[in-house]
């Protein structure tokens, strides 16, 4: 794979960032100061202007075309394999209190090996019961930390 | 100085019940993390760190200590067997490990490796239990003002030094002083960058943030790339190395030991570049520097030897001080906080018993790594081979349970997943994740200690260059910022040159 600018990202990631230092200039704006104890604002605001400077100088570097090289890009089945797990990773953690540990954990499981291609079903499904029952086991049980029960509770 | 006495009652409490299984147990998981090539000994125990919620505080730093000393010598597995390093700190062990696995040595390979892990590991835990008391008592004098100065430096080092580009550091240290900040105001006690969430009114979660940003990153990562490294075929023999093995490989160990202690001690660097720097050592003062390379035994002890003695080093600064030298000592540093024990001079003070049992868990840590080595050495081997479309997803559940298990509220699992993506995004865009964390760890440090300096001080800030050790350490930072930066610049200018005779040879 050829070796990709990172143009693009460095100037996403800059501009991502200039509006958090806006942010902690306003909020620090309202932080009461109490006698005695010194400006609560400098050091917040001490590193959100930094901040802005390396951002600038980020989003500077990019304009001029140089920014670093990636080894690749990411892309196609790559890109959408990671999305897939990610948005799975999302449900999983919307549900887990829903419809509970082994409920949530088995097709989650399922579904993420699924996503990594692995077609063997028997063992898919084994791995997918067995791992969800192990890991309550070891922490409900073994080690007394409660899971979240949801649909059994 | 150390106690000894104390010492002897660590090795005691560490080498009985439940301790010692935990050590063992920590150990062994640590040498298979260690020896799969992707998951990085940071990454170990970030992922363990919740299965020690349940244990009393030594049992589980005891088997954290195993998880860390283990996963540094593990990643020289798969280095020799498949020439792919188990973790990027083996890399070096490549170079003359993987030449005698080509030559059928693999089993000698393996048992130098392990033996010159064993050598480094203990030299530097006891340099660790000489030293760290010492220190220790020199830091009782420090003050806000030292301690703001301490952080300061321990900061600006770790941002300048990690990645590729040192304005990408910046951006993520200074990103997580001001994560840092979100709670309550350690002065004032009013709310900062809360956004009305009751949830974050005590700060981000840590651990869950650490287990996202560490271990559950590179589980995104593994599922962009499903490393396919390829299948362990060697056999495993004559494992033992013998005693003129050994001889040959002792100017190795004697310049690894301490080029791996003082690499360790030095902040943002670690047991990758101890590898590297004992490698290069003992190649250019041996008489048959040509032999390297091509299966020269010292090589692969040289490595690995360096390698392991690193993490004793990098441990003093974090248990003397309070600064964590690398990402995985800031793990460590979170699973003592975690257990009510804050690194620093004031834990020498406070519990010495604690502090000699860590001694003493360590130097124990090396010597049961090397136990295990030789004796499940093809085990481990085999552990290469397993299939990793069942083990990423095991990472991840094992992430995600054990952020949940901490205070078993949904937010730490949401924390888990969301620094988890962002930290694959961090890293797949090279912005370095480590100076993240220590600013967590730093950030809290530095603002609550220069508030209390300017307190102190009444209000005025140059009071600061009446504090001479305040003063050397800022300057220290400056100095070294500087120097990091312009060798930084320099490397990437070579590497852009590289890059473009590269290209030029290729349209030729």
């Amino acid at each position: 794979m050829p070796p990709v600018s990172m143009k693009k990202v460095d100037i996403i990631s800059a501009l991502c960032v200039i509006p958090v230092c806006i942010y902690v200039f306003y909020e620090s704006g309202r932080w009461p100061i109490l006698p005695d104890l010194g400006n609560p604002a400098w050091i917040p605001r001490g590193v959100a202007v930094v901040l802005l400077g390396a951002a600038l100088l980020l989003l500077g570097k990019a304009l001029k075309g140089r920014s670093l090289t990636l080894p690749g890009r990411i892309g196609g089945v790559d890109r959408t394999r990671v999305l897939w797990v990610a948005a799975l990773t999302g449900a999983y953690v919307f549900g887990i209190e829903r419809l509970g540990f082994m409920t949530a954990t088995a097709p989650y499981l399922f579904g993420f090996s699924l996503a990594l291609g692995e077609r063997r079903w028997v063992r898919l499904a084994v791995f997918a019961i067995v791992v969800p029952v192990a890991t309550y086991l070891l922490f409900d049980t073994a080690l007394n930390v409660p899971l979240p029960r949801g649909l059994f509770r | 100085m150390v106690d000894p006495s104390l010492l002897l009652h660590g090795f005691g409490t560490v080498l009985s019940g439940y301790n010692l299984i935990a050590l063992v147990l920590g150990s062994f998981f640590g040498i298979i993390i260690g020896a799969i090539p992707g998951l990085t000994a940071t990454m170990g125990i970030a992922i363990l760190v919740p299965f020690t919620f349940g244990m009393t505080p030594i049992t589980g730093i005891v088997m954290l200590l195993g998880i860390y000393t283990g996963a540094i010598y593990g990643g020289g597995i798969a280095s020799i067997l498949i020439k792919t390093p188990g973790t990027p700190a083996a890399a070096a062990t490549v170079f003359d490990g993987y030449p005698m696995a080509q030559q059928g040595l693999a089993g000698k390979a393996i048992g130098i490796a392990t033996i010159s892990s064993g050598i480094g590991g203990t030299f530097t835990a006891l340099c660790l239990a000489f030293f760290a008391p010492i220190l220790a008592k020199f830091a009782l004098r420090f003050s806000a003002p030292e301690y703001f100065a301490l952080a300061t430096f321990g900061l600006s080092v770790t941002i300048t030094l990690s990645g590729r580009s040192p304005v990408k550091g910046v951006i993520s240290g200074l990103l997580g002083l001001l994560l840092a900040m979100v709670g309550l105001d350690p002065m004032g006690g009013f709310q900062r960058f809360t956004f009305g969430f009751a949830e974050l009114t005590g700060g981000l979660s840590f651990v869950p943030m650490l287990i996202g940003l560490f271990a559950l990153s590179e589980g995104f990562r593994q599922v962009e790339i499903i490393l396919t490294a390829p299948r362990v075929s060697a056999v495993l023999k004559n494992i033992l190395p013998t005693l003129t093995d050994l001889k040959k490989c002792l100017p190795a160990f004697l310049r690894a030991c301490p080029i791996g202690l003082i690499v360790g001690i030095t902040p943002a660097i670690g047991a990758d570049t101890a590898a590297f720097l004992s490698y290069a050592e003992t190649k250019r003062a041996s008489k048959e520097p040509e032999s390297f390379g091509k299966g020269n035994p010292a090589g692969v002890a040289a490595a690995q030897c360096g390698e392991n003695a690193s993490t004793g080093g990098d441990v003093l600064p974090m248990i003397t001080l309070g600064i964590p030298g690398d990402a995985a000592t800031a793990v460590l540093m979170g699973a003592l906080t975690i257990h009510n024990l804050q690194p620093g001079p004031m834990l020498f003070q406070g519990h010495p018993e604690v502090v000699h049992q860590i001694f003493a868990g360590m130097i124990s840590a090396n010597v049961v790594f090397v136990i295990l080595g030789l004796i499940f050495a093809r085990f481990f081997a085999q552990v290469i081979n397993v299939d990793r479309k069942f083990l990423i997803p095991l990472i991840f559940i094992t992430c995600m349970v054990g952020s949940y298990a901490i205070n078993n509220v949904l937010y730490d699992l949401a924390t888990c997943a969301i620094f988890g993506f962002l930290g694959y995004l961090m890293i797949r865009y090279d912005f370095p994740v480590a100076p993240m964390v220590l600013a967590q760890i730093l950030g809290g440090m530095m603002e609550s200690n220069y508030r209390r300096a300017v307190v102190m001080f009444q209000g005025n800030v140059s009071m600061f260059l009446t504090r001479p050790i305040a003063m050397t350490i800022l300057a220290l930072a400056a100095f070294t910022t500087y120097v990091a930066v312009k060798r930084q610049r320099e490397a990437l200018k070579l590497e852009a040159a590289q890059l473009a005779a590269l290209e030029e040879s290729s349209s030729q």
